[in-house]
C-alpha cells in the first residue's frame, strides 16, 4: 500500500496540474482576504475567523481529484496503472488516500497563506486580529474539509469516467444542485457533501443562522460517510469493469 | 528428459462481450526460453486475450494464469511479468524518466532501473522530454522500458512493432530474441506474420477467436500436406490418370497440372513411366504467408 501511495504521490507532483491548482487556488485566496481586510472596517472575531475560510481549495481539490481519476480513462493510463495494481481496490484506496493528503498539503499553503496577510494587513489597519489557538482551530477545519473533499473527487471520478461530465458534475453538486436543496429543505441540505457538511466542519454562518448546520463532530462523521459510499459505489464498478 | 515448462496457459478461454464471441474456448501454452508469435488478423481475439491473460478483461470461462496462478496472484506482478498493450499511453504532460518511476515506484524497483531501461531502449537522451513531443516509435519504445522495469521473466507484447520504423523493427525482433536467449518467455502478438516471421520459435495461429494451429512455424505454416508439384505435359489427361492411380491429388488449369504430395522427382518419374513428354516441371514454395492466410481465412 505505501509503495502504491509513494507511486500516486508522485503521479502528482510530476505533472503541472497540482502546481497550477495551488497557484489558482492561492491567487483566488488571497484576492479575497486581501481586498475584504483592506476595504472592510470594524471588524469582529467572528468575521476575522470567517474570513479565514475562504480557502479555495475546496473548490479545487474535488476538481483535481476527478482529474487524478477521470484522467487515467482520458489519457488511456488506467490499463497501465491497473497492471501495475491489480488489487484495484487497493489502488483505489492509495489514490483516494493520496488526493487527501494532497488536499491538506494545498489547504496547509492556502489557509497559512491567507492567515498571515490577512493577519498583518488587519494588524496594520488596527483592525481586530484572533490569537494563534483561534487559527488553528480554523486550520485543522479547513484541512479536514479539503481532504475529505479530495477524497471524494476521486471517488467520483471513479463513477465517472468522462473526465469532463465529471467535473460538471462536481460544479454543479456544488454550485447549483445543494445549494438549491439547501434554500428548499435546510435540514436536508446540511447532509450535502460540498456544501452543508463542509460548511458544518468549517463553523460557517448557517443557513438562516448557525443552528441549521451540523456540529463539526457529526458533519466530520457524515461528509467521512459520503466519501466511504462514494467510494464504495467506485470501488465496485472498478473491479467490475473490464478494461478492453 | 523433462517436458519444457509451460510458464503461461491459457485453458479453455471463452470471453463474451454482450453477443459476441470474441474468444472461443481457447487453449494454449507458452514455454520459458522461447519466443511465442501469437497471431491472427485483425480482430481475431488476440488482443482479447493477451488482456484476460493480464488480469484486465475477466473470462467469461475457462482461465489464462503464469505458472497456474492468475496475474493478480502474482506477489510482484510488473517483476514476474512485463507487459505493451497495444493502446499503450502515457500522461502527455509527464516525462519518459517521471512516468518510469511512477511504475518503479509502484512495483517497488530500484531507482536506478529507470536509467538502466532507458539505455536499453535507446531514449535515454529524450528521458527529460515530456512525452507528448514523443513520436509513435518513441512511446512505443518507452512502453517497452516499461515492460522491462521490472526485470521480469514473461514478456507480453501485443503488436509490438506499430509506429516502429524499419530500423526499430529490427531492433525489436534482437530484443525478443535477447530476452528468450536470456530464458524468459515471449509471447509477441501480431497482425503481421511476416514482423514476427524471422523472430519467433513457436506459432499461435487465431482467428475468429478460435485456435487455428499450434506448434512450430514449420508445423504449423510450414506445410503439413506435403510438397506440391507445377506440371506442364503433352497429355495431361493420361498423366492426370496415372497420378491420381498412385494416390496423388491433382488439380488441372488447362495443360497444367498441380500434383499434390509429389516432388518433381517424382511426377517426372510417373511422367517417364506413361511415356508422357514434360514440357515444364518444378517444385510449387507453400508461402509462409499463403500458408497463414490459408489458415486464418483471409486468403478466400
Amino acid at each position: 500500500m505505501s509503495a502504491l501511495l509513494r507511486a500516486e504521490l508522485l503521479k502528482l507532483r510530476t505533472t503541472r496540474t497540482f502546481v497550477a491548482l495551488v497557484a489558482a487556488a492561492l491567487a483566488l485566496s488571497l484576492l479575497v482576504v486581501v481586498l475584504t481586510t483592506l476595504i472592510d472596517d470594524g471588524f469582529e472575531k467572528e468575521e476575522v475567523r470567517m474570513l479565514f475560510t475562504a480557502d479555495f481549495s475546496s473548490i479545487f481539490i474535488p476538481l483535481l481529484g476527478v482529474i487524478g481519476m477521470a484522467g487515467e480513462w482520458r489519457h488511456r493510463t488506467i490499463t497501465g496503472t491497473v497492471l501495475a495494481a491489480p488489487d484495484r481496490l487497493r489502488l483505489l484506496s492509495a489514490k483516494t488516500l493520496s488526493y487527501a493528503l494532497a488536499g491538506v498539503v494545498l489547504s496547509i499553503i492556502v489557509t497559512v497563506t491567507i492567515m498571515a496577510v490577512g493577519t498583518i494587513i488587519l494588524s496594520a489597519r488596527g483592525e481586530t486580529t484572533i490569537g494563534i489557538g483561534d487559527l488553528a482551530d480554523q486550520l485543522w477545519r479547513n484541512l479536514v474539509v479539503s481532504a475529505l473533499l479530495g477524497a471524494l473527487g476521486v471517488c467520483i471520478g471513479g463513477l465517472v469516467r468522462n473526465q469532463v461530465a465529471a467535473m460538471v458534475g462536481v460544479l454543479v453538486l456544488s454550485f447549483v444542485l445543494e445549494p438549491a436543496i439547501i434554500g428548499l429543505a435546510p435540514d436536508v441540505g446540511r447532509f450535502g457533501p460540498t456544501s452543508g457538511a463542509p460548511n458544518g466542519i468549517l463553523g460557517g454562518e448557517g443557513f438562516d443562522g448557525n443552528d441549521e448546520l451540523l456540529a463539526p463532530g457529526i458533519a466530520v462523521v457524515v461528509m467521512s460517510a459520503w466519501v466511504g459510499a462514494f467510494f464504495a459505489a467506485a470501488g465496485a464498478l472498478l473491479q467490475r469493469r473490464d478494461l478492453a | 528428459m523433462m517436458a519444457p515448462m509451460a510458464v503461461v496457459e491459457i485453458k479453455e478461454l471463452h470471453k463474451r462481450f454482450g453477443s459476441v464471441n470474441a474468444v472461443k474456448g481457447l487453449s494454449f501454452e507458452v514455454e520459458a526460453g522461447r519466443v511465442t508469435g501469437f497471431l491472427g488478423p485483425n480482430g481475431a481475439g488476440k488482443s482479447t486475450t493477451l488482456r484476460a491473460l493480464l488480469g484486465l478483461v475477466r473470462p467469461s470461462e475457462g482461465t489464462a494464469t503464469f505458472a497456474g496462478r492468475l496475474y493478480h496472484e502474482l506477489e510482484r506482478p510488473s517483476a514476474e511479468v512485463g507487459a505493451v498493450l497495444e493502446d499503450a499511453s502515457f500522461h502527455p504532460g509527464r516525462t519518459a524518466r517521471n512516468h518510469l518511476r511512477v511504475l518503479a515506484a509502484a512495483g517497488e524497483h530500484p531507482e536506478g532501473r529507470v536509467d538502466e531501461v532507458l539505455s536499453t531502449v535507446g531514449i535515454a537522451d529524450a528521458a527529460d522530454r515530456r512525452v507528448k513531443g514523443y513520436s509513435m516509435g518513441m512511446r512505443q519504445r518507452l512502453a517497452i522500458a516499461a515492460a522491462l522495469l521490472g526485470d521480469p521473466e514473461v514478456l507480453i507484447l501485443d503488436e509490438p512493432t506499430n509506429g516502429l520504423d524499419p530500423p526499430g523493427i529490427s531492433w525489436m525482433r534482437s530484443l525478443v530474441r535477447h530476452q528468450a536467449a536470456n530464458g524468459r518467455a515471449v509471447l509477441v502478438s501480431s497482425h503481421l506474420l511476416a514482423e514476427v516471421a524471422q523472430s519467433v520459435d513457436d506459432v499461435v495461429v487465431i482467428s475468429s477467436g478460435e485456435l487455428r494451429g499450434q506448434g512450430t512455424l514449420e508445423q504449423v505454416l510450414g506445410g503439413d500436406d506435403g510438397p506440391a508439384t507445377e506440371v506442364r505435359v503433352q497429355d495431361p489427361d493420361r498423366l492426370a490418370s496415372a497420378l491420381e492411380g498412385r494416390g496423388h491429388g491433382v488439380e488441372r488449369t488447362g495443360d497444367d497440372l498441380l500434383v499434390l504430395g509429389a516432388t518433381p522427382e517424382q511426377v517426372g518419374a510417373i511422367a517417364a513411366e506413361e511415356s508422357v513428354v514434360v514440357l515444364g516441371l518444378k517444385p510449387r514454395a507453400r508461402s509462409l504467408e499463403a500458408a497463414f492466410l490459408a489458415l486464418t481465412g483471409d486468403g478466400a
